[in-house]
């Protein structure tokens, strides 16, 4: 019996996509790389993952993890073929009001839990930008981050358990609502392995209390450097605001031509600065905040008026990546992190970078982490242009790990990441993550070719064989 | 072989989209089947595989596309400011040109029946006799939706067609009397030139005019769409504003090249009235209404607000029911050409109206307007913004001054 028999058998026709067209549709996330999948199927519980899994071991195929297909490094991309396992049909939620925490399906949006929680006075914190769309799945599996995660941490820290599907078919729940669970901290593991050590299908969430008052503001400015002088200024005040973005010119003006809502097109870089807590806090710090905005020469300083106005704020940073699409058809962006410290002149040298290739360069960033998202619009139909694109990214990434820098931030490894992973860790270090994921996945199964660069062990994983990049493919 | 007509989607169009996601929460599609197949993103990536040519113009490629509802939410959502409306219509002109057994079918329904007045009279008139004898619960399941949602055909009134009146201090008023709209719901188009005449407007309803052509251009049949389209933009050319009572009809309308910024739903003219004096304010407290929003007014028009001042002019409390104003499942012949997604959407709409604990219902389009009354039965009330607001002037005693 065939593979593809088999998922039929197992999941039932109507859950298994096969036509070309349709598997041309799941052969790509929200980044530039394109995969193929041989399949596509939709389990509706871990017990059908679970049989997924282990016909995909029986015939060595590789499986692939997707959720809404919004991540920005090609994880959920099947570049070695396979099954794509979406994980939409996948989406209860059982809130625990007495834990203030919640099981939730892997396939459930990140906005639509927070939407849940909110009757009951509670919210799920991280907010990746994409949170309208993106599941908890890949919340998981690539620890996002968000605006929001300044304050409250990334989507690890919201982790309380998992159940995991994994080599064998194995189903297994890990950690759960005990403060200190013993032994290992097995599912501090499975958080950010971006699908190459098993597939999540539940999640159980620290939900923590909505903010009893907050303020949110717009601050305007006529230089990137003075916008990031004053994250800095307002971090060293010994404020940590819920959030602190930073969108410079040319997005504002992209958002702008979009949202209409009377944005600072002509200022050089605007602050998005959110802080929360009680009426008598949040009025005090913003007020140091917009102190500290005016005196790094903020030109408007502007705060929401109500909900509605804020929600429009926030609409126009979380669509940003959305908007470059005016500029050009593909984008390409960064997600390294550096030192608040060095901010400034991190911020220099990557539009220096840029200059001197002639790209279009665009910024939204958390600026209060130092997670930079410089992002650059491009045709990639143009090889001369991919060229340069390439080279100026890893120009780019060379100048953030100069300055004290991470690869990543929060939309995880993935492929496009992958073979940057030997400028941040040695050999040993790289060797040791195979060995485990070795250990985890004997067969190799699960997302092949992801995360760790090709011959980061001695020899090549189980079954599956890396295949070189298509044509006309950088990462 | 991919693209065959001139009505294709562009590469620019298609190229618009950087498929960031964040139309998929929004599609009432994918919301029902969690499929990027099923999705806004799905749709314009297979579009762009046919551009590219990877996929082919078959019977599985128009069968994503025939699942879509055309509500176009996707758009106001997307800040790639992707076409998709107009992307998806020329997909559907492609299919009916290189899909066989689908061409035929398309232009018989709509170049026959809704370019053809004694077409819609002669059926209007059977479907009337029907509903009086009850001979409408015989009809297949299939259009069930349709029979059992329709008004009480009966003594409306004479037709709008044709009509001339009205001072016109105001300015000149088009109307477009549409296809059903003036058999089917007559009340609605009487009720506007009754309102606009009051606001100061010369109302005109020319005879010349014909169907607006969304349905046509919904379903493929580009050719046709474009000539009822001509024939309209020249009925219309010399009037300030040109008018239309169906959601529907004036999405297509505000689409032609020809009209420019003159065209507008009829809530935008009467809640424009209302703001300017023209037209009066209740002091009257007529408690609470449900109100629905059609897709093309909210999404494709952005239309929000008009519909909910003209409520509250009439005294109505406006109660919201569903915050991103997801697809009711009507979405012109879709109840008849994908059932079960039309009555899964139409449950859902159908609930959210039953836990408001409200019975009456404001909605500005008339596939809305049915769906919503199949699908709650009897006990429910349901009618256009303008008529509630109409009734409530009435109760005033201030209706014809």
């Amino acid at each position: 019996m065939s593979y593809l028999e088999a998922l039929r058998g197992a999941l039932g026709e109507a859950n298994v996509l096969e036509e070309p067209v349709e598997l041309h549709l799941f052969s790509k996330d929200a980044s530039l790389l394109r995969g193929q999948a041989n399949v596509v199927v939709f389990p509706q519980d871990a017990d059908q993952v679970s049989e997924v899994v282990k016909i995909a071991e029986a015939h060595k195929v590789p499986i692939v993890a997707r959720g809404a297909g919004t991540g920005l490094t090609a994880g959920a991309s099947p570049t070695e073929g396979g099954i794509v396992v979406v994980t939409t049909a996948i989406d209860s939620i059982e809130i625990d009001l007495e834990n203030r925490s919640a099981w939730v399906g892997a396939g459930v949006i990140n906005l639509d839990l927070s939407a849940a929680a909110a009757p009951h006075g509670l919210h799920f914190a991280p907010d990746p930008s994409s949170q309208s769309a993106c599941t908890i799945g890949g919340n998981v599996a690539n620890n996002s981050g968000g605006p929001h995660c300044l304050a409250e941490g990334s989507t690890t820290s919201h982790v309380l358990g998992l159940e995991v599907v994994l080599a064998g078919g194995e189903i297994v729940r890990l950690g759960g609502n005990a403060p200190d669970p013993i032994g290992l901290d097995l599912k501090g593991l499975i958080v950010g392995s971006e699908g190459t050590l098993g597939i999540v299908t539940k999640a159980l969430v620290r939900l923590l209390p909505l903010d009893p008052d907050v303020r949110t503001m717009l601050l305007a400015f006529p230089t990137v450097e003075s916008a990031a002088t004053t994250v800095s200024q307002v971090i060293s005040a010994g404020m940590v605001p819920a959030a602190l973005e930073l969108m410079d010119q040319r997005m504002v003006q992209a958002v702008e031509n979009w949202l209409q809502a009377g944005l600072p097109v002509d200022a050089a870089a605007v602050l998005l600065a959110e802080v929360v807590g009680e009426t008598e806090g949040v009025e005090a710090e913003a007020e140091i905040i917009a102190d500290l905005g005016r005196a790094n020469g903020a030109t408007s300083v502007e705060v929401a008026r109500d909900e509605t106005h804020r929600a429009t704020l926030w609409k126009g940073r979380k669509s940003a990546f959305g908007a470059i699409a005016q500029l050009a058809p593909d984008y390409y962006l960064h997600d390294a992190v550096v030192p608040r410290t060095r901010l400034v002149e991190t911020m220099s040298a990557v539009y220096e970078i840029a200059d001197r290739y002639d790209l279009t360069m665009l910024n939204v960033f958390h600026a209060g982490d130092g997670n930079l998202h410089p992002l650059v619009a491009f045709d990639a139909s143009d090889p001369e242009t991919n060229r340069k694109v390439h080279e100026a990214g890893d120009e780019i990434v060379a100048i953030c790990l100069k300055n004290g820098g991470a690869l990543s931030g929060e939309h995880g490894i993935g492929i496009e990441k992958r073979d940057m992973m030997r400028t941040t860790f040695t050999e040993l270090d790289l060797d040791a993550q195979a060995r485990l994921k070795e250990a985890v996945d004997p067969s190799g199964v699960f997302n092949p070719s992801k995360v760790l660069p090709a011959g980061s062990r001695c020899f090549d994983f189980g079954g599956v064989r890396r295949k070189e990049l298509p044509e006309g493919v950088w990462v | 072989m991919g693209w065959v007509t001139t009505e294709h989607p562009t590469r620019e169009e298609l190229d618009a989209c950087v498929q960031c996601g964040l139309c998929l929460p929004v599609c009432p599609t994918f919301r029902l089947t969690g499929r990027e197949t099923a999705s806004p993103r799905g749709r314009l990536h297979a579009m762009s595989a046919v551009g590219e040519g990877v996929v082919e113009v078959d019977e599985v490629f128009a069968g994503l596309l025939d699942f879509c509802l055309g509500c176009r939410a996707c758009e106001p959502v997307c800040p790639g400011l992707v076409p998709y409306g107009r992307a998806l219509e020329g997909a559907r002109a492609e299919i009916a040109e290189q899909v066989p057994g689908r061409k035929r079918l398309r232009r018989w329904q709509t170049t026959t029946i809704l370019g053809s007045r004694a077409a819609l009279r002669l059926g209007s008139l059977g479907l009337r006799i029907g509903q009086k004898l009850g001979l409408l619960r015989l009809t297949p399941a299939r259009y069930r939706r349709i029979t059992s949602g329709l008004r009480k055909l009966g003594g409306r009134g004479q037709p709008t067609l044709g009509h001339a009146g009205g001072s016109g201090e105001a300015g000149t008023v088009g109307l477009l009397a549409g296809c059903v709209q003036d058999e089917w719901f007559r009340p609605v188009n009487r009720t506007a030139v009754t309102l606009l005449e009051m606001a100061g407007h010369r109302v005109e309803v020319p005879r010349s005019q014909t169907c607006c052509g969304a349905l046509a251009a919904h379903d493929g049949k580009a050719g046709a769409a474009h000539v009822f389209a001509g024939q309209n933009e020249e009925a219309f050319e010399r009037y300030d504003m040109v008018v239309a009572t169906a959601a529907g009809c004036s999405a297509h309308l505000a689409g032609y090249e020809g009209l420019g910024s003159s065209a507008a739903d009829i809530t935008v003219a009467v809640a424009r009235a209302i703001d300017d004096g023209r037209l009066p304010v209740s002091e009257v407290d007529r408690g609470e209404m449900v109100i629905q929003d059609p897709c093309h007014l909210r999404h494709a028009q952005r239309v929000v607000d008009e519909p909910r001042r003209i409520l509250e002019a009439a005294g109505f409390r406006p109660v919201e029911i569903d915050p991103v104003a997801l697809c009711c499942g009507a979405a012109g012949v879709y109840t008849m050409a994908q059932p079960e997604a039309s009555e899964t959407l139409g449950n859902q709409k159908a609930d959210q109206v039953r836990s408001s604990g409200v019975t009456r219902v404001a909605s500005a389009n008339p596939g809305c307007e049915m769906q919503l009354r199949s699908h709650l039965g009897d006990d429910y009330e349901v009618a256009h913004p303008i008529e509630w607001y109409l009734a409530a002037l009435e109760e005033d005693g201030r209706g014809d001054d």
